[in-house]
């Protein structure tokens, strides 16, 4: 019951919200708080493969309602427990009633997509899980923009994802007959030649451009930029890797032989989103729109770890995912305390912050360093498995070419936090008090991860639900 | 041929459309001892509600006792139970949400009218010929000519007009294709059909009797006059076209695409039907984009919406015909849901630009957020009826082996998001609440009661997809 409670109680919540006055802002903020808090609990302390599987469908296909831990899930379900908890807790954003409410249903929507072991169940929640963010972006972003191109841009182009997920899935069931499949080895039956091309190529898009890869990419700037802080600190550090997972649990598993014909497309795809979205940060000056780009290099990086299908690059995808989670998380979150003090996003308005807000500079520059991959901090951890698989697997090239970007990154961000954060101060911008304590606090889950998977990332392997993973199509 | 002989059978399998007309005629009577005034309206409507439910109560228990009538006319069991269901619900929605049709004074004739047209759509259901196939249809027809003029505004008498002339176009094509049916092979029976040679009589024949059928199914590219007259109709008149001529028009297709054509022709034959599903999809939902009124809008969805079940029949599967009778109970609810929240908010004529729904979410959470949830399910996303009746039409017809379709059908889907999430976005999106136009605001409940009902049952089906396990002996 607990994994199916961990996806529909966030929602029932997230739905009850509405029900309390309008007013009661901080209850909501309190309830909020306290429902991501016991899901990271629930998450930890309550491990096992998941729940019994009730039946659902019998025709066209089965499927059931069946939750349960897949391959990597429980990494990223605690991640986004944890992200959620620390988003919630750090910035207030006004009419918080709804806004908690909203994020409350796209914390079980996530954790849907993640822990459905059937696949009609997880193109549901994947499908749910744009409702949440569309809200977001309409209610809460920038009225000047026009309350709109965000939206229908994330909308237009996830639900054209979402359809052809759905597509793939019904084509799956049909061939299948049965859709129940997520993280059963037994159920690893290779799907044939001729659907399995049309059913791994709706899959693929869907994935690809809710990650998002290069070319498909276009709407994850705008809505990055748009969506408040707390918000796009959770569908960065946690929605993005949505696709990634699926290409993982389901196209490991089911499409091996269609995973290893698109390599070659996938490894193009991958390090044209490395080098583009690496040098396309450097020239940002919308301080969120560079992390955003970050995040494009970054996910083509653990793209091809996937598809390079070598044992120790999957580790390290491993690593990089729940890496990636935290730092992204935590930079938004610090970029969040720096809009809400200057209202200003824009670097060449910022300048000279280090002076009057140490703690803030420090929280940046914690995140900023892991981004770049300093040893020590979990992205370095897992950059270097990663490429250490790559070189191992015999792509030379490739494993050459994604060092490319870390060097880059060290120049985008140590201008971002440069720029911001040192230099003289500018008097033109309002001058607010630094962190407070319970700011700050609201990062340490997320510090406290970086430092200890950049030290030991071995715990990452040993826990439940990765072993899965250990599979017919990687060689 | 039989003796023309009416058993006590036979006449127990039309019971269910005798109580309506009983009903009907009862709501006219009854208006001859009441003193004018609003307790007119609340007889008829009551009236007509009570002899609906008979009427649903009555067919359900004809539900998996097949029997066919009439010297083979008529036919009842699963198939045509459910879609006459489906029909009497629409009859019942409709008469709900907007406290019945036109003035107090008019609501009994109205509500007569009503009956009588869903009465048609019950016959047309059960229909196992030609000649039952014309007359339910025309007994639809002819109460919604009426009905559809029934306002005194110009643009009403305008739009019953059109659907006047049109339609009766549209009956023209039907009746000459059953003639050279009928010629083909001497027999009206759709039985007979089955094993008819195929001749250019036929293939001519059955060209114009689906030509007659996407006409009043509002396909592309018969669709013109849909916009028009749903925008000129009363609110409540529009939201029965849009659910019960549909779902009567959608049995007889299903019945002659599954049961009446020879089995070596019938793939050739029902392909431009599936085509013109195709196209419906996208230029539904195109057309769509471009509205600015509430009624034109959903009347370009429902183009759109009717291509998605039509598609379903693909193939011919069992499966098929199921999942297009879910995702037909389905749209229903969410349709009926949509129209009866625009009664809530508009005046009798359902007049409404999707700009009056300018901040709705600040002013009437609840209702938007009831329109919102209509939205997505029309839009096809969970968690609703819409998102369950996709996936299962999805794989039937992938399963039948019309990928092409489903690959239109989520390019449809894909163009439809941006019609109905526009609806959301005006409605949530925070406005100055200087700016938020007060709407005015039925407070009587049976409205309500149809926006909740339509809610849960939206909710309720997309979590468990209950389909009719009863159809296909029936419809052979």
């Amino acid at each position: 019951m607990i994994v199916t409670a961990l996806v529909l109680g966030p929602i029932l919540i997230g739905l009850a919200l509405y029900a309390i006055p309008k007013s009661a802002d901080a209850l909501a903020r309190g309830i909020g708080i306290v429902v991501a808090a016991l899901c990271a609990i629930a998450v930890i302390l309550v491990p096992g493969a998941g729940d019994a599987s009730v039946h659902w469908l019998a025709r066209p296909f089965d499927a059931a309602f069946h939750f349960g831990y897949g391959p990597f899930s429980y990494w990223i379900v605690l991640l986004l427990a944890l992200v959620t908890l620390s988003a919630l807790t750090a910035l207030r954003v006004p009419r918080s009633r709804d806004f908690t409410a909203q994020m409350l249903i796209l914390l079980g929507a996530m954790d849907g997509v993640f822990l459905a072991k059937d696949l009609l169940l997880f193109a549901l929640f994947w499908d749910l899980m744009l409702l949440p963010v569309f809200l977001m972006l309409i209610g809460w972003g920038t009225p000047a923009a026009g309350h709109g191109t965000a939206a229908w841009r994330y909308l237009i182009y996830n639900l054209a994802g979402g359809l052809c997920l759905l597509l793939a899935t019904a084509g799956f069931g049909v061939v299948h007959g049965t859709t129940d499949v997520i993280g059963n080895p037994n159920s690893g039956v290779a799907i044939g030649e001729v659907w399995g091309g049309w059913i791994f190529a709706g899959f693929a898009f869907a994935f690809l451009v809710k990650t998002p890869v290069f070319p498909f990419h276009t709407w994850m700037p705008d809505t990055y930029a748009e969506l408040p802080p707390p918000a796009v600190a959770v569908v960065s550090a946690v929605q993005s890797k949505a696709g990634l997972y699926g290409f993982i649990a389901i196209g490991l598993l089911f499409l091996g032989a269609q995973m290893h014909d698109a390599q070659v497309l996938m490894f193009v795809l991958g390090i044209a989103g490395l080098l583009y979205g690496a040098f396309v940060a450097l020239t940002q000056t919308d301080v969120k729109k560079i992390v955003a780009y970050s995040s494009l290099s970054h996910l083509g990086l653990i793209l091809i770890a996937i598809f390079s299908f070598d044992p120790t690059a999957l580790k390290g995808a491993l690593v990089y995912i729940v890496a990636h989670g935290l730092f992204s998380g935590a930079l938004f979150l610090s970029l969040g305390y720096l809009e809400a003090r200057e209202e200003t996003r824009s670097l060449s308005r910022l300048g000279g912050l280090g002076a009057n807000n140490p703690r803030l500079a420090g929280a940046l520059v914690i995140a900023a360093l892991a981004a770049l991959g300093l040893p020590g901090l979990a992205g370095f951890a897992g950059e270097l498995l990663i490429i250490t698989g790559l070189y191992h697997a015999g792509f030379l090239i490739p494993s050459i070419l994604a060092l490319v970007p870390i060097v880059v990154a060290a120049a985008y961000m140590l201008r971002l936090f440069q720029t911001a954060m040192n230099g003289p101060q500018r008097l033109d911008l309002p001058q607010r008090k630094d962190l407070t304590w319970i700011e700050g606090l609201a990062l340490v889950p997320l510090v406290a991860g970086l430092v200890l998977l950049g030290v030991d990332p071995g715990p990452l392997f040993t826990a439940s639900g990765t072993e899965t993973v250990s599979v017919s199509a990687l060689r | 041929m039989s003796a023309p002989y009416v058993s006590p059978q036979d006449l127990g399998t039309i019971w269910p459309a005798l109580a309506i007309a009983i009903a009907s005629l009862l709501a006219l009577l009854a208006d001859l001892f009441l003193p004018s005034g609003s307790a007119r309206r609340g007889i008829a409507v009551a009236i007509g509600i009570i002899g609906l439910l008979a009427g649903g109560i009555l067919t359900a228990q004809l539900y998996g006792h097949p029997f066919i009538a009439f010297n083979g006319a008529y036919s009842v069991g699963g198939f045509s139970v459910v879609f006459s269901e489906i029909a009497i619900l629409g009859a019942i929605l409709t008469l709900a949400l907007g406290l019945g049709i036109g003035r107090d004074d008019q609501v009994a004739g109205t509500t007569a009218l009503l009956l009588w047209s869903t009465v048609g759509a019950i016959l047309m259901a059960g229909a196992n010929n030609l000649m039952m196939v014309f007359l339910g249809l025309e007994l639809l027809s002819l109460g919604l000519y009426c009905l559809c003029g029934i306002s005194a505004r110009r643009t009403s008498r305008e739009a019953a007009m059109k659907y006047l002339i049109l339609s009766s176009m549209a009956s023209g094509f039907l009746l000459y294709g059953m003639a050279l049916l009928f010629g083909s092979n001497g027999s009206v029976q759709f039985s007979d059909l089955v094993v008819a040679p195929v001749n250019a009589m036929l293939l001519l024949g059955a060209g114009l009797f689906l030509v007659g059928i996407a006409f009043k199914l509002s396909l592309v590219p018969f669709h013109l006059w849909t916009p028009d007259v749903y925008e000129g109709a009363p609110l409540a008149v529009t939201a029965y076209m849009s659910v019960v001529t549909k779902a009567g028009t959608l049995a007889v297709l299903a019945r002659f695409a599954y049961a009446a054509l020879p089995v070596q022709a019938a793939t050739e034959i029902l392909i431009p039907i599936w085509t013109l599903a195709a196209i419906s999809m996208i230029v539904g939902n195109l057309g769509a984009l471009a509205q600015t009124d509430m009624k034109r809008l959903l009347a370009y969805s429902g183009i759109a919406q009717v291509g998605y079940i039509v598609a379903a029949f693909a193939g011919q599967s069992a499966l098929g015909l199921r999942y297009a009778i879910f995702y037909l109970a389905a749209y229903t609810f969410m349709n009926l849901g949509a129209f009866a929240v625009i009664a809530i908010l508009s005046n009798s004529d359902g007049i409404i630009s999707i700009g009056q729904l300018a901040g709705l979410a600040q002013r009437r959470p609840w209702l938007a957020g009831a329109l919102a949830f209509f939205m997505v399910g029309l839009a096809g996303l969970p968690p609703t009826a819409g998102f369950t009746g996709k996936i299962l039409i999805l794989a039937s017809t992938v399963g039948a082996g019309y990928a092409w379709l489903a690959g239109i059908l989520i390019l449809g889907t894909c163009i439809s998001a941006y019609v109905y999430f526009k609806i959301v976005r005006i409605m949530f999106v925070r406005i100055d609440e200087a700016h938020v136009k007060p709407l005015a605001i039925v407070h009587n409940p049976l409205p309500w009661i149809s926006v909740a009902v339509c809610a849960i049952a939206v909710f309720a089906l997309g979590i468990l997809p209950i389909t009719p396990s009863d159809v296909l002996p029936l419809v052979r």
